[in-house]
């Protein structure tokens, strides 16, 4: 098997009522070490159910994950919690801070889940402070998020998500109701991370800015792969459908 | 950072809510702390009483509320001045005493042929009676009252007496003799005078010797100076007349009541009250009042409990989005759960503490409304139950809520985030 990162027939069947709804109808992905993949599609194309299942987040109703050779949904909740800590940072696009903590312990929470946490105390605060110095946040360590713009809050998310080193940046909406300007700050920053810390990063997103930076654009509709596009220029010149 | 300082940080974002949630618990244990030290310590004060009383009647001339006496901070109708009993209808009450008592034993089943005698293993062993003369004098610009006493009956009654200084002026084992010049005096009273042990005092132009002063004893007997009977009577001319006859009855189970109703209904003109009886009549009452007020506690802290895990359900499930991020980036469902279990631990340990506190202050508060003058006495033990009380309510409160929350699947804290 090929790929860092192994979705192979990918589906998931939701029951509401009665009803059944199917909202990944068997995709299959694969993501070699490092690449930098955009999921682009409308709202209920299945781009974050495939996403979360991907992650750790969601169990596939049916196919498998493998990320590095391990079955993903084989872990009991414990070994995926740990996995999930170890090897995935998450960027959401609301809700990804505690009100209660600063800038520096919301990018240090991952490791009070972690067995680093006990050690490496102080290795710790200052790998911290170098990701958000990296990040231009460095004069906001004590500031807490009701103190942030949105930006600002992202790119905390971004530092956290980095803080337990992670192969794998898994990114919902990153850019979601922020400006133009915003988004393509963070969108370079999603770049440097891809480039500079060689992490394989998916995205998850409706906006088109992403298409220039990424290396691979997967279309979904319908809870299918509608196109798996290695040049992403390819979508800007003809249009994504 | 840790799970615990997490947890703490958690808690102080909702300062408003969390004291909302404390204040049910911290009410609950402060009603059931402050009934808990006063029921113990009421309870405690009368079984004291009682075993101060034992089986003691007291005969003294029939009285209204208006003979109450004004001793220092306490207002008593124990004390009664200006109204006496003559010497000569004391053989007749010990008379009525002694046949009530037999029959009353006879009652029981058990066949006295004398006072005195052994029947059926109980030994009965004769009353002690022991007259006292009340007299009020003016001494330095103070009203005190003088008993004329029989110090070696009077010991035996008040067999609680205790000498903070000084000697007896009697002692049943020496057999001392008792001179007409001595005296014991109270403690408040030797407080007040300034008088001590070796000092004289002259009452009615009689010089006094102080042989001893008496330690507190929370009665009437803390404001008054003994001095033999026969001098009171001699002093303030008196002969013949006593005050107050105590006796106290010398056997574990003496029908006393029965004599006490015996004496009341024959003889006109005095009042004869078992001290026994008013104590185990105030203890009945107040185990009643305090096993009321237990239910109707209980009943509201059940209720408490039921709004406290409506709002901890209330406040986790509003938290739900931050369960899913904190899961996401990879806290177990162990931790999560050890998360809401410190918060709620913190919570009914302070809430404990408080509920303590308070409970202590209303303790008192409670005391002095309900009239109970019972001495309030603090143990250890009570703060413990309030700690684990706490604790219990608190937690109890979680559990449900926070296991189920710490199963939740990811993207279902998400539901309005991560559509499919």
């Amino acid at each position: 098997m090929d790929g860092f990162i192994q979705a192979i027939e990918l589906q998931k069947i939701y029951h509401v009522g009665n009803q059944k709804i199917e909202a990944v109808k068997g995709v299959s992905l694969q993501v070699p070490r490092g690449d930098f993949i955009v999921i682009l599609g409308h709202s209920g194309s299945g781009k974050t159910t495939l996403i979360s299942m991907i992650g750790g987040l969601t169990r596939p109703s049916l196919g498998k994950v493998y990320i590095e050779g391990i079955d993903l949904w084989d872990l009991g909740d414990k070994e995926l919690s740990r996995f999930r800590n170890k090897k995935i940072g998450f960027i959401f696009q609301s809700f990804s801070l505690l009100p209660s903590l600063n800038v520096l312990n919301n990018v240090l929470m991952p490791v009070i889940f972690s067995k680093k946490a006990k050690k490496d105390r102080k290795a710790l605060q200052s790998k911290a402070h170098s990701i958000l110095s990296d990040l231009n946040m460095a004069d906001k360590l004590n500031s807490y998020p009701s103190e942030l713009s949105g930006g600002e809050q992202r790119r905390v998310a971004i530092a956290r998500s980095l803080i337990n080193d992670p192969d794998i940046i898994l990114a919902d909406e990153p850019t979601g109701e922020l400006d133009i300007r915003t988004e393509h700050e963070v969108i370079e920053i999603f770049r440097n991370i891809n480039e500079v810390y060689k992490k394989t990063i998916i995205v998850v997103s409706h906006s088109l800015s992403w298409m220039q930076k990424a290396k691979k654009v997967i279309v979904m509709k319908d809870g299918l792969v509608q196109r798996d596009i290695a040049d992403p220029v390819e979508i800007l010149m003809g249009g994504h459908k | 950072m840790r799970v615990f300082r997490l947890a703490i940080k958690e808690l102080i974002r909702r300062p408003q809510r969390n004291a909302l949630l404390m204040l049910a618990i911290v009410v609950s244990i402060a009603l059931i702390t402050s009934l808990t030290i006063v029921g113990n310590s009421a309870n405690k004060t009368i079984l004291e009483v009682i075993a101060k009383t034992g089986h003691t009647l007291t005969v003294k001339p029939a009285i209204t509320e208006e003979n109450a006496t004004s001793l220092g901070n306490l207002t008593t109708t124990e004390v009664v001045i200006g109204k006496y009993i003559p010497e000569t209808v004391i053989p007749e009450i010990k008379k009525l005493y002694d046949k009530a008592i037999q029959s009353g034993w006879e009652k029981r089943g058990t066949l006295l042929t004398s006072i005195g005698s052994i029947e059926k293993e109980i030994r009965i062993e004769p009353p002690t009676w022991a007259p006292r003369l009340y007299e009020k004098v003016r001494f330095k610009d103070k009203d005190i009252i003088v008993a004329g006493v029989e110090f070696d009956k009077e010991y035996f009654v008040r067999f609680w007496w205790n000498l903070s200084s000084g000697e007896w002026p009697t002692d049943a084992t020496r057999l001392r003799e008792v001179h007409e010049d001595e005296a014991l005096i109270g403690g408040s009273l030797s407080t007040a005078l300034g008088y001590k042990t070796g000092d004289r005092i002259t009452i009615n132009n009689m010089e006094l010797r102080i042989l001893g002063v008496l330690e507190e004893t929370n009665s009437p007997d803390d404001y008054m100076l003994f001095i033999p009977l026969k001098t009171a009577q001699k002093i303030f001319n008196k002969k013949g007349l006593v005050s107050l006859l105590s006796v106290r009855a010398m056997c574990p189970q003496c029908p006393v009541g029965d004599a006490m109703v015996e004496l009341n209904k024959t003889i006109t003109g005095i009042t004869a009250v078992s001290q026994l009886d008013v104590a185990q009549v105030q203890f009945d009452f107040f185990n009643m009042l305090y096993k009321f007020l237990l239910a109707v506690i209980i009943s509201t802290i059940a209720v408490g409990i039921f709004s406290i895990f409506n709002t901890v359900t209330g406040s986790l499930y509003a938290r739900v989005r931050e369960i899913g991020m904190l899961k996401a980036v990879g806290a177990s469902g162990f931790q999560l759960l050890r998360i809401f279990l410190y918060e709620q631990l913190i919570l009914g340990l302070t809430a404990g503490i408080v509920g303590y506190t308070v409970g202590i202050g209303l303790a008192y508060i409670l005391n002095s409304l309900l009239g109970i003058k019972a001495i309030i006495k603090l143990n250890p033990e009570y703060i413990w139950r309030a700690l684990i009380f706490g604790v219990i309510c608190s937690l109890a409160a979680i559990i449900y809520p926070a296991y189920k929350l710490s199963k939740i699947k990811i993207t279902e804290t998400f539901r309005t985030q991560w559509e499919i």
